[in-house]
């Protein structure tokens, strides 16, 4: 098993070395217990995001100096048993299991404390040194409840800290608890079952011993539980030890035994039953809490009614797809006029030459092109984080289970396909919440018709220039939903032709509505910020740069003679100009970018999308902003010194309508960028799906242009 | 032996067993369906194909195939 860390930078930080060492401490929770929020809490820590090595699983890292200790913390992914069920929780148990860390700091949610203790106790099971945070305590007090700290320390064995991340109540004990647990030599934990099986676990650890792998008399312990818990995942580590066969004929007297003593159809049952009974009891002695309709439940009341339920939906989704047009547009004005007003000065300012046309012409038109963008990003960037950390998203998924399964998707898959339409990216990761391989293949194959954030600009500039008198909301919305339902149909179409069977079982926790930690959002739009920006300012840029370079060579000296000659003789100033328009773009067809758009063309053309159109869907696939920064370019070079025009204009004035519809419908539906194509390949190891993902949807993309605009042609437009 | 998918909307019940398959059973212990569990329909979608069910202070969204693994002793 390879480091923690991997080809992690962050261990780096190690060169620094602390007077008393360095305490690794693994946090691990049951979802929805606010460990993030605690972790936002934490005073003086430094946060640093990476990825679980070998997977894309988001893996948090919070480092923490105190009296002289390094503190290096890992948040695992949420994980709701040993007995994993998703990726994500593999990844958990797998760093639990096989990871080195001093400590675990397990947090559980004070008002489901009993269900959390059920996997608190399969964590106590290692014998590790280990420290239990009981999260939200302040939402038991308001119920006139309370929580006996000294009790649960005492039944449980282990250091317990009472917090409320909300209210910043408690969380810089926790480091404190930390090194003093970690100071101690003993771990405490004292939770022991049935005498029955504890007689079956000593005996199968004997046996495990006899291996060099188990001599430590805890972990043999450790791995024996797991073992009559039926854990395939230990079950295979024994498997190619020399010791399996003995332990194996133990192993199968011992669940035959025990299930015919507890008369249980399986061992699970049993464990599960013996911790299901510690934890009620632990619950009854050391909880006092009253059961009121909460506020969540009011609202609920409402919001996954029956027959409301859909429409108010529908109507949050209008209403973030409104808010993102119209609120968007006031600043975008504003950045559109700065960049043109700053490239115009700058073009007359600078002297005269290459370096003034590639920052003027190609850079910052390009730039500026996608900077105006942002606002509509964050504002739907913003909605989306609202409705997920309020905990709408899981009633969403609720409400949405009924028609999803129509379409042979579930309704968790409806989380990681709303995510899409942020971006595509971490949508395909959180498609690892669905367990069934098939469901998961399909939703990661239709995500892409979930248009993400990178595609905006393209349809806020389309439907700005095509629209303009229509609501350009509406429009938007209505592309949206669009490319959804062709998901769906294409989500259909999947599960008949392609996998049949049965979706996986739907099973999902609701928490309870929360007030979002307006820190997190805050935090989150600013890195998002922050990473557009540097995106725009690099990738973009450079992008952008040799768009225009290839736009701007060969030069062609005669051609350029010849038009200066026709404009000294040109008669009026109108056709000075005109000349000058026409020598612009006689360039830019004869350029390298021109010769590579001519010969792309014939894709296109039956689209109606001339060689421009065409260039800026394959630059596309870089980054759906180039599609947007080229179009900037292009358009630019072409109607020369029109700065102050603007792009919009500029695509009315050389856009055919039935063309601009063509282009939409390519964007909606063909491949995502090469990130998100990248992130698909990682997760998904099979060549065949593979290259299925690479190919389909651009050919759909193409054939649906193809109809669209054949339609519309007919119609008249 | 009724099952959660007869019970009508806010009605309570207590879990007698859960006949469902791994892992779907351990799926629903870690949320708090178990044997002994009291628990209390919240809502259901207009078609009755999803389930909310209340237990242990958890919300719980569930299929009717699901609901019908959850079998319930009555309580008035």
């Amino acid at each position: 098993m390879s480091s923690c860390c991997g080809n992690d930078t962050s261990c780096k930080k190690s060169t620094i070395k602390a007077e008393k060492g360095e305490i690794k401490v693994a946090i691990v929770g049951q979802p929805n217990v606010g460990k993030s929020s605690i972790i936002n809490a934490l005073s003086n820590a430094k946060l640093h995001v990476g990825n679980f090595s070998g997977v894309t699983v988001e893996k948090k890292e919070v480092y923490v100096e105190k009296n002289g200790y390094d503190i290096l913390m890992t948040d695992l992914p949420g994980i709701y048993a040993f007995n994993a069920y998703t990726p994500e929780e593999q990844v958990a148990k797998d760093f639990l299991i096989k990871e080195d860390y001093d400590l675990i700091m397990n947090v559980v949610d004070a008002n489901t404390l009993s269900r959390n203790l059920i996997f608190t106790m399969q964590l106590l099971d290692m014998h590790k040194k280990m420290i239990l945070v009981v999260n939200m305590v302040d939402e038991i007090e308001k119920r006139d409840g309370n929580i006996n700290k000294k009790r649960i320390e005492e039944l449980l064995g282990i250091p317990v800290i009472l917090t409320s991340a909300k209210r910043n109540r408690g969380v810089d004990e926790i480091i404190d608890c930390i090194i003093d647990t970690y100071d101690v030599n003993i771990a405490k934990n004292k939770i022991y079952y049935n005498e029955k099986i504890e007689q079956r676990i000593e005996d199968l650890a004997k046996i495990l011993r006899k291996s060099q792998h188990f001599r430590d008399k805890d972990y043999s312990r450790f791995i024996a539980i797991r073992l009559l818990d039926r854990d395939e995942n230990i079950y295979k580590i024994i498997h190619d030890l020399p010791i399996f066969i003995e332990a194996h004929k133990a192993l199968e007297k011992m669940y035959a035994k025990l299930e015919a003593e507890f008369d249980e159809d399986s061992t699970t049952d049993i464990l599960a039953n013996e911790r299901v009974a510690i934890a009620r009891n632990l619950q009854m002695e050391a909880v006092d809490t009253q059961e009121k309709e909460s506020l969540s439940e009011k609202i609920d009341n409402f919001l996954i009614h029956p027959i409301l339920g859909l429409p108010i939906f529908l109507f949050f989704m209008w209403a973030l797809f409104q808010l993102t047009f119209v609120l968007g547009n006031y600043p975008m004005n504003i950045i559109s006029v700065i960049f043109s007003e700053t490239s115009a000065f700058l073009a007359d300012f600078l002297p005269k030459g290459v370096f003034n046309s590639v920052l003027t012409d190609g850079v910052l038109p390009a730039v500026g092109a996608i900077v105006m963008f942002l606002p509509n990003i964050l504002i739907l960037f913003l909605g989306l984080n609202l409705l997920e950390q309020t905990g709408y998203m899981s009633r969403a998924a609720y409400l949405l289970d009924g028609f999803m399964k129509r379409f042979g998707l579930q309704g968790k898959a409806f989380v990681p396909l709303v995510s899409g339409f942020g971006c595509t990216v971490p949508a395909y990761m959180a498609a690892r919440t669905l367990k069934n391989p098939k469901d998961r293949i399909i939703t990661m194959l239709v995500l892409n018709f979930m248009s993400c954030g990178a595609r905006l600009p393209i349809y806020v500039l389309l439907v700005s220039a095509f629209f303009a008198n229509e609501n350009p909301g509406n429009i938007l919305f209505f592309i949206y939903i669009g490319g959804a339902t062709l998901g769906l149909i294409v989500a259909k179409i999947l599960r008949i032709v392609l996998f049949k069977g049965e979706p996986e079982p739907f099973v999902m926790e609701i928490p309870p509505y929360r007030f979002p930690s307006l820190k997190a959002l805050g935090m989150d739009l600013w890195i998002k910020t922050k990473m557009f920006l540097k995106k725009a300012g690099s990738f973009i840029a450079i992008a952008a740069m040799i768009i225009w370079f290839l736009s701007a060579y060969p030069t062609n000296g005669d051609m350029v003679q010849k038009y200066d000659a026709k404009v000294e003789h040109a008669s009026s100033a109108q056709q000075k100009e005109q000349l000058k328009n026409e020598l612009d773009s006689k360039l830019l067809e004869n350029s390298y970018l021109g010769s590579v758009g001519k010969f792309i063309e014939p894709i296109f053309a039956p689209l109606g999308m001339d060689w421009r159109l065409s260039v800026a869907v394959v630059a596309g696939l870089s980054a759906k902003e180039v599609v947007v920064s080229a179009l900037g370019t292009l358009y630019s070079m072409g109607g020369a010194n029109e700065t102050n025009k603007g792009l919009i204009a500029k695509i009315r004035a050389n856009v055919d309508f039935k063309a601009a519809i063509a282009l939409i419908i390519i964007i909606m539906i063909y491949s995502p960028c090469l990130a998100a194509m990248g992130t698909f390949y990682a997760e998904i190891p099979q060549w065949a799906w593979r290259v299925f993902y690479t190919i389909y949807p651009n050919v759909v993309a193409w054939l649906m242009a193809f109809g669209v605009y054949k339609t519309l042609a007919l119609m008249g437009y | 032996m009724k099952n959660i998918s007869d019970l009508k909307i806010d009605e309570e019940g207590k879990v007698a067993r859960v006949i469902a398959k791994e892992p779907v059973k351990s799926r629903l212990l870690s949320m708090g369906i178990v044997k002994g569990a009291k628990i209390k329909v919240v809502a259901h979608t207009l078609a009755r194909q999803t389930w909310d069910i209340l237990s242990d202070n958890t919300k719980v969204a569930l299929r009717e195939e699901e609901a019908r693994c959850i079998l319930v002793e009555e309580t008035k």
